[in-house]
């Protein structure tokens, strides 16, 4: 302990000494965030206040002077519109009415009666043109144009919406009383809402959202700086490795960093709190009275009794975010790595904090399991102090034991040889010049991720805008698109792709494996979708629609379209190029790697393949089939067998669409979509049975394989 | 006493085989055994890449060995009386026993000597008394007194070794490593590093260290050993090494040494003259064109 506290006074006075830290620990909470708002409030106001002193001409049709003068009524010393007026009597006219003042304030418009106003309109020499016609039974129908790109042509636009409002009020009162009603004619029944919510509440659901995301983006902004500067900083100045020399264990180096960069970023997040609250409550009292108003049944005595609870929320999301930050920066070997590391993080947690702003989320007991997510909840609910202790105490632990969970893996997995001499992630190679590639490279992890990225928004994109007009073009487009970018890569990159994507002669074990484990995982997957549905029924979705054009094809095409060429393509992406790059990696050439990195490998790209589905209901299932075809792929040593029972697994779906009585009739589970409980057992045991046979038939390594 | 017992490092690097790039391990460190004893200097010498820096890593406890063991008794030799004979197991205890000195262990630049010897004080156990009294006195033996309070980064290069030297003493360690400590130092600052040594030495410390300049190990070390290759080559005495290769300077021995294994490595090799990373090894495939130039440009001058 006498260690760690030595270690921590001294993390401390290197962050403390660094410019850099102070800078975002003081500089930008303290004084940046007052400067722009309270910045930002006065010249907003000030801008508002400019418009309002400025005179705003609106242009009308001279022949309906009396719709004009009806509006000018409106002002308390009536205004006279003459066409042969000039500007300037006009304008001094619009001054009196100002100085006048009105109960309900109506901006200055002085109207100018003329032929043909668009053009001037557009030209911006007056700021809004009237187009007026009356119907016959005297209705009127008045068109306001107006530029909205003109900041005084829109503010133009506005106040005459609101004095056409009014004066359509008043006329409307005028015929009534014409007619001998009263204004309750219009309304025989006035319907009023009345909110039982006590002020507190309303207001503390209203900001304890933002309030929460505040807190966690303050946070991130406070332990991101020191993460970097105390593991990759320390890295990059050469004194981790005289650190290391030194009598203390990895556990004590990662916990005395770790507690270090937990203070600061709690020290960052109350000086930001305290002078964005400083900051709001300025506006409000001083610049803002009627947002006062709004809250002032919101009791901040209240809130003052939930403090403790919010510094140890504080704590504890600080201490989570920091376990966050640490895992990536610790990798790093430079403090431009680790940033570029840390940004999806940041990202990320960003996201997550933002949960509680959409309207009814709630802490729950599954909600509360979800890191940041549960605090953002959370902070929502103190405020608006209705709250659940249970889930409250609940969130506190279940955040401080993944904190925990992380510092734990960081000090057993890093020894300091990993954290001194580590190469950081494998960087990128795709945008390295192609004469400089070796040949038979293999893409990194890096471009894995980008190629994948890219095929995502290609198709998301491209795809997506041709299937918009024709289906049967948009699956061809998308599919080739899924080829294309990992053949591209692979090309670019000179690897090999007979050995990456195994384009290599099946061998009949592996056929006759490949199939039983496919049975299996077919089996397995509509057993989890049964169960899906069950648990999700609203997010079912009937594809069949989506699938009209294709499916009144004529069956080659069909076949073509929905088994063949998604079974090539994606087959090349996902197994090929994805399963086979990241397998490569994580195995690193290592016997002894071989079994963990190729689970790895399977687990991530099967875990993508389902996502690009986009399917909640399919998602075990397409998880399960990729995840099945990757085996395949990994111990029979060939990609055309996957290929061949993606294609028959394509087909299969292919043909229920088309033919669903027929393919009733011969497959019934193809079709059947309730099942008893007993016969969910049955496809359980029966999809496992199959399964672990496949597993077993498959060679273990492919022959060719060995070298 | 420090000793490695078979120890080896096995990495990985990629190979190209034909028209792939394949990755194989390979050792870094191949079953090194060595001794250092109290009162005694050890030079470790060889070519750039032979294994010396990641040697020195695994003794001084910064690599975990793949193979083989360090070992580190309090005495010379294993006392009996002494729990588990002398020997230390725990990690921190080894670390606290070695002072571990490389080009690659900086120094905190925003911390001043006097807050950094103290830093380490505290974590060397040592009581506040003991931290200042410690303190003035390497600060005056380095000559360090005007600029204790200085900032590590507002000093300059020999102030800042000496700064390092005061690491290492702060500890009083029983062993020193020290890795190429007077690479790239004027004439003072290495003097100053050599004086170190001997000085330790003299207190009945053990000296490991390893070095490019082989005058300063001819005169400096008890023994040497030479490595090529991640194996020792060669060891002894300065002057046993002398005789054995009948040169007359550690300089000449390193050649003859080196050269005779390359010799033998190229015997053994399946591809002679090319390097597994794609380069043409120092020596190899380069040598020969370079010799080929010399001999045209010599021709052509003649």
């Amino acid at each position: 302990m006498r260690q760690v506290k030595t270690l921590v006074r001294k993390e401390m006075l290197d962050i403390l000494r660094d410019k850099k830290t102070l800078v975002m620990m003081v500089v930008v909470p303290v004084l940046l965030y007052p400067l722009i708002i309270i910045g930002m409030s006065l010249a907003f106001s000030y801008m508002m206040q400019s418009q309002e002193s400025k005179e705003h001409t609106v242009g009308y049709p001279v022949e309906y002077q009396e719709m004009v003068e009806g509006l000018q009524s409106l002002y308390p010393k009536n205004k006279a519109a003459d066409g042969d007026r000039t500007d300037a009597e006009d304008t001094a006219d619009a001054e009196d009415t100002a100085d006048a003042g009105t109960g309900e304030e109506l901006a200055d418009l002085t109207f100018v009666p003329a032929k043909a106003g668009e053009e001037d309109c557009v030209k911006e020499t007056t700021d809004a043109w009237l187009e007026i016609s009356r119907a016959e039974n005297g209705a009127w129908h008045v068109t306001v144009q107006y530029t909205s790109s003109n900041e005084s042509s829109a503010y133009t636009s506005e106040a005459l919406s609101d004095l056409l409002g009014e004066y359509s009020d008043r006329l409307l009162a005028e015929n009534l009383r014409a007619q001998g009603l009263d204004e309750e004619f219009l309304h025989p029944v006035v319907c009023e809402e009345e909110d039982l919510t006590p002020a507190s509440e309303s207001f503390g659901m209203d900001i304890g959202g933002s309030i929460g995301m505040i807190l966690i983006v303050t946070i991130l902004l406070g332990a991101v700086y020191p993460a970097i500067d105390a593991t990759a900083g320390e890295k990059e100045r050469g004194t981790l490795e005289t650190l290391l020399t030194l009598p203390v264990t990895n556990f004590q180096m990662i916990l005395s960093k770790y507690i270090s960069v937990a203070f600061f970023a709690c020290v960052t997040a109350v000086l930001s709190l305290l002078s964005l609250g400083g900051s709001v409550l300025f506006l409000m009292f001083g610049l803002s009275p009627e947002l006062a108003d709004q809250m002032q049944g919101f009791s901040f005595a209240a809130l003052l009794r939930q403090l403790p609870l919010l510094v140890v929320t504080l704590i504890v999301t600080a201490l989570l975010i920091t376990a966050l930050c640490m895992c990536f920066c610790v990798f790093a070997r430079s403090f431009k790595e680790a940033n570029n590391y840390v940004t999806p993080v940041l990202f990320v947690v960003m996201l997550a904090s933002m949960t509680a702003m959409l309207p009814s989320t709630r802490l729950d007991y599954r909600t509360v399991l979800i890191p940041v997510v549960n605090v953002s909840l959370m902070v929502k609910q103190i405020i608006a102090q209705q709250f659940d202790a249970g889930l409250v105490g609940m969130t506190i632990l279940v955040n401080f034991g993944y904190s925990v969970v992380i510092v734990w893996i960081l000090a057993r997995m890093y020894n300091s040889e990993d954290i001194l001499f580590s190469d950081g992630f494998r960087g990128l190679r795709l945008f390295q010049r192609r004469s400089e590639i070796r040949k038979g490279t293999v893409p990194g992890t890096g471009d894995l991720v980008i190629s994948t990225a890219l095929v995502l928004l290609l198709v998301l994109y491209v795809g997506m805008a041709v299937t918009a007009r024709s289906t049967i073009a948009g699956t061809v487009v998308t599919e080739l698109i899924i080829l294309a970018v990992p053949v591209f890569v692979v090309w670019y990159m000179k690897s090999d792709a007979r050995r990456l994507f195994r384009l290599r002669t099946p061998s009949a074990r592996a056929c006759a494996g490949g199939l039983l484990l496919y049975l299996g995982v077919f089996v397995l997957g509509l057993f989890c979708s049964m169960i899906a549905i069950y648990l999700l029924p609203e997010s079912t979705q009937n594809l069949e629609g989506a699938y009209a054009e294709i499916v009144a094809q004529p069956l080659p095409i069909l076949l073509l379209l929905i088994a063949v060429l998604p079974a090539a393509c994606e087959e090349i992406l996902f197994r090929g190029f994805l399963f086979g790059g990241l397998r490569e990696h994580f195995t690193a050439g290592k016997r002894e790697r071989e079994q963990a990195g190729g689970i790895w490998a399977l687990v991530l790209s099967a875990l993508v393949f389902a996502v690009f589905h986009m399917s909640l209901v399919k998602l075990p299932a397409t998880f399960l089939l990729g995840a099945g075809f990757a085996f395949i792929v990994w111990k029979g040593g060939s990609i055309y067998v996957s290929m061949a029972l993606h294609c028959l697994n394509n087909a299969l779906s292919a043909a229920v669409m088309k033919y669903p009585e027929q393919m009733g009739k011969i497959f019934p589970l193809l079709v059947k979509e309730e099942f008893t409980p007993t016969e969910l057992a049955i496809l359980l045991v029966g999809g496992l049975a199959l399964a672990a046979a496949g597993i077993a038939i498959l060679p273990g390594k492919n022959k060719k394989e060995r070298r | 006493m420090i000793e490695a017992i078979g120890l080896c490092k096995q990495f990985e690097r990629s190979v190209k085989k034909g028209r792939r790039t394949v990755k194989e391990t390979f050792l870094a460190v191949d079953h090194v055994s060595l001794q250092a004893r109290p009162g005694e200097i050890i030079g470790i010498l060889g070519p750039n890449g032979a294994g010396k820096t990641t040697l020195l890593r695994m003794l001084g406890m910064l690599m975990t060995p793949t193979g083989g063991e360090v070992r580190l008794t309090l005495q010379g030799e294993p006392d009996l009386t002494m729990p588990n004979g002398g020997v230390i197991e725990s990690e921190t205890a080894k670390k606290a026993a070695i002072g571990y000195l490389s080009g690659n262990t900086k120094l905190y630049p925003r911390f001043s000597i006097r807050e950094y010897l103290r830093f380490l004080g505290e974590l060397y156990g040592l009581d506040r008394r003991q931290i200042e009294e410690r303190t003035a006195e390497i600060s005056r033996v380095l000559d360090m007194e005007p600029f204790l309070d200085n900032r590590i980064e507002k000093l300059s290069t020999g102030q800042t070794q000496r700064a390092s030297i005061a690491r290492c003493l702060m500890a009083d360690p029983q062993i020193y490593i020290l890795d190429e400590p007077t690479l790239g130092l004027d004439i003072l600052s290495a003097d100053a590093i050599i004086h170190f040594m001997k000085e330790q030495k003299e207190r009945g410390k053990t000296v490991l260290y390893s070095t490019h300049y082989l005058e300063e190990a001819q005169f400096l070390c008890d023994r040497v050993y030479m490595i090529c290759d991640g194996r020792i080559v060669a060891q002894g005495t300065p002057r046993e090494l002398l005789a054995q290769t009948g040169t007359e300077s550690l300089r000449e021995a390193f050649h003859q040494i080196y050269d005779m294994q390359t010799e033998a490595g190229k015997e053994q090799s399946v591809t002679p003259g090319e390097r597994i990373d794609g380069k043409a090894s120092p020596g190899r495939d380069t040598g020969s064109r370079g010799d080929n130039e010399n001999r045209e440009k010599g021709g052509a001058s003649a």
